[in-house]
């Protein structure tokens, strides 16, 4: 990252913190030098709209602007966007028959837990799909479209310039003193067993299938110094901020709107989880032929890569790539040197085991 | 008056036919409540059943979920921690309140604006409440920084995520429940009663005991009432302000529906709710208490 191309914010706000060893990110990139779209194949085009449920936030901000304005100037097919996706409102919807939602920015985890209870999406339709799109991203009921990574979080403030670098540094107390803050299960989520069992040493490729008990035996080490258990990504954000915490894990994205401000945090990749969110199409959906022909549209090279530039997240197309600026790939989560740091989540183990593991971390919990 | 309208309405009443097949005069009420009636029917009532249905019909008719209550640690620590703290909770109000609601009573001009500053927290929304707890109470915020400035501290100490801040979070925004029934049966109270203990020798203190305290004590019933069974509820604030083990039955509720464990869910509201209409019933049931629901209703 030259110099000159830091922002007047991150500037001011790396004068600000007298630091200048982390890695600062640029929240998002000038949209006059994002790549434009400009033809599709026909069988995208169409009329009528799409109502797709996201995460909101500056999430969808981006969205807007990387893919849903340019899909409806392209294809003539009107997107209307809700905040608040949820898989329990698509299942509400699905069992009481009135879908009011197209499709949902969701995770390969809940569309699969909702399909085990029953018929609550429709199959994708890969022959519109672009090839570019790897298979690891492709399953019968979504498709993967955002890749993003929960890493581990610290105050460059906090330990008189030592760096910590993996769970281990994050379970050890007296090298890196201060509180700590984890993921929760309080809004759906499930706790960090894998960061658990890598700070007991565990290999980062032989995590799964997770030894639930011995992922609790190496939390109860740590459980006194955790302040928080987060269920939103706001919170360790704002934890950061206000120096509650000295580290956290975090999901990359708000990391840069953070350091943005000019607050001493900086991520260490190295052994974060790389996730990913999905398109589902509810089942029964009014609009689900535009909405197929969206999950297409959104999973091309040139969408993919406006997203990248208008938030620090990874694309599922093999392709964008090209599209994007060296200096950029660079901080994204899809990065080659950083994604080979990452390991891969397992939605697969979750999906059949999180019925399993929700009670046992709820009792150890409390005991 | 009320000799004037008494013989017309006699007489109303016995010209009427006894064969009358619907009496309108007395459907007025009735008719008038309707619109709110249906409302609360529709909205309100059919959802609640149809959730509470959910924890004997899903999958199959069965009580399964109530019986796996019975050694289900989770659900017994979590309900434990939410009557402990709404025990804690109303005990601060009770203790809090009352002063302020004599005061409240007392005072002569100064009354409106203690009642506005009783009131503020009402108006103001739970959400924003607990934010600014989280300010005041942080590693770095108000109250440690005073607490370091005066000396009394040499580094800041853990008060937010703690049950104490949860407990100090949620007597804020309780307090007005328990404040405004003491005072309205302070308020009750003939001040004759006062100047008659006086006049006949006995101390402030003697005539609070004897006279303010048992009088008062219908208000205080139904305050301590409404803050307990409103306590029983909190999800936002413990999950905002408490501490990491501080969850309450409403939390596991949440964190079930979005696992989409809704029998189990559903099992647990009815608990819940179960617990606070026994409450309800059985304080109705206690000498003075019953009062209490008159008094809170003027």
């Amino acid at each position: 990252m030259s110099k000159k191309t830091i922002g007047r914010r991150t500037t001011l706000g790396l004068l600000g913190a007298g630091l200048v060893a982390a890695p600062f990110i640029r929240p998002s990139f000038g949209q006059a030098a994002w790549p434009e779209q400009t033809s599709v194949p026909d069988i995208l085009k169409g009329s009528g709209e799409v109502r797709i449920a996201t995460f909101g936030g500056t999430m969808q901000e981006t969205q807007q602007k990387a893919y849903f304005e340019p899909f409806e100037k392209i294809t003539g097919i009107k997107v209307r966007a809700f905040p608040g996706s949820d898989p329990t409102k698509i299942k509400a919807m699905v069992d009481t028959g009135n879908v009011e939602w197209d499709m949902a920015q969701l995770s390969r985890g809940s569309i699969m837990n909702l399909q085990k209870r029953g018929d609550y999406f429709e199959k994708i339709d890969y022959d519109i799909v672009d090839p570019g799109v790897e298979k690891q991203f492709r399953f019968e009921y979504g498709l993967e479209m955002l890749v993003w990574a929960q890493v581990l979080a610290y105050r460059t403030d906090a330990f008189k310039g030592a760096v910590p670098s993996g769970w281990a540094d994050f379970w050890d107390t007296k090298k890196f003193p201060g509180d700590r803050a984890l993921y929760g299960t309080n809004s759906g989520g499930f706790p960090e067993m894998e960061f658990a069992l890598m700070a007991a040493g565990v290999p980062p490729d032989k995590i799964y299938p997770i030894d639930i008990d011995k992922a609790l035996a190496s939390y109860s080490k740590i459980k006194k110094d955790v302040f928080k258990w987060w269920d939103t990504g706001a919170v360790p954000i704002q934890l950061l901020t206000d120096r509650e915490v000295t580290m956290t894990s975090v999901w990359n994205g708000r990391m840069a709107a953070l350091q943005a401000a000019g607050v001493p945090a900086a991520v260490s990749w190295n052994q974060g989880l790389s996730k990913r969110d999905a398109w589902g199409i509810p089942k029964g959906a009014k609009n689900k032929v535009n909405a197929m022909k969206f999950v297409a549209y959104s999973t091309m090279a040139i969408p993919q890569a406006r997203v990248c530039l208008g938030i620090p997240y990874g694309s599922v197309n093999a392709k964008s790539n090209e599209y994007i600026p060296a200096e950029r790939l660079a901080v994204l989560p899809s990065a080659p040197d950083i994604a080979k740091q990452l390991v891969p989540y397992n939605y697969d183990w979750w999906i059949d085991n999180r019925e399993t593991v929700i009670p046992k971390f709820n009792k150890w919990l409390l005991s | 008056m009320s000799e004037v309208v008494q013989p017309a309405s006699l007489a109303l009443a016995v010209s009427r036919p006894k064969t009358s097949p619907f009496d309108w005069r007395r459907a007025v009420p009735l008719l008038l409540a309707a619109p709110l009636l249906i409302y609360m029917l529709v909205f309100y009532a059919l959802p609640v059943v149809a959730m509470l249905l959910r924890s004997v019909n899903d999958p199959t008719w069965t009580l399964s979920h109530y019986a796996t209550l019975l050694d289900d640690v989770v659900f017994q620590k979590t309900f434990w921690i939410t009557i402990n703290t709404s025990v804690t909770v109303t005990l601060g109000c009770l203790i809090l309140g009352y002063p302020v609601a004599m005061g409240l009573v007392r005072a002569k001009s100064m009354a409106p604006f203690i009642l506005v500053v009783i009131l503020l927290p009402f108006w103001t929304s739970v959400l924003v409440r607990s934010y600014a707890w989280m300010v005041l109470l942080g590693r770095h915020g108000l109250v440690n920084e005073a607490l370091l400035a005066l000396g009394m501290i040499d580094r800041p100490i853990r008060i937010l995520n703690t049950p104490l801040a949860t407990q100090i979070a949620m007597i804020h925004i309780l307090l007005p429940y328990m404040i405004l029934p003491i005072a309205n049966a302070l308020r009750q109270i003939d001040p004759s009663l006062i100047r008659a203990a006086s006049g006949l020798g006995s101390t402030p203190f003697m005539t609070f005991r004897q006279v303010i305290l048992p009088l008062s004590m219908s208000g205080v019933a139904a305050g301590t009432l409404l803050t307990f069974v409103l306590a029983l509820g909190f999800y936002i604030t413990p999950a905002m302000v408490g501490g990491p083990r501080d969850i309450t039955l409403s939390m596991l509720i949440a964190q079930q529906v979005d696992q989409l464990n809704w029998a189990y869910a559903a099992t647990l509201s009815a608990v819940l709710l179960a617990t606070a209409l026994a409450i309800l019933a059985v304080a109705r049931k206690l000498p003075g208490v019953g009062n209490a629901f008159r008094t809170s209703m003027r």
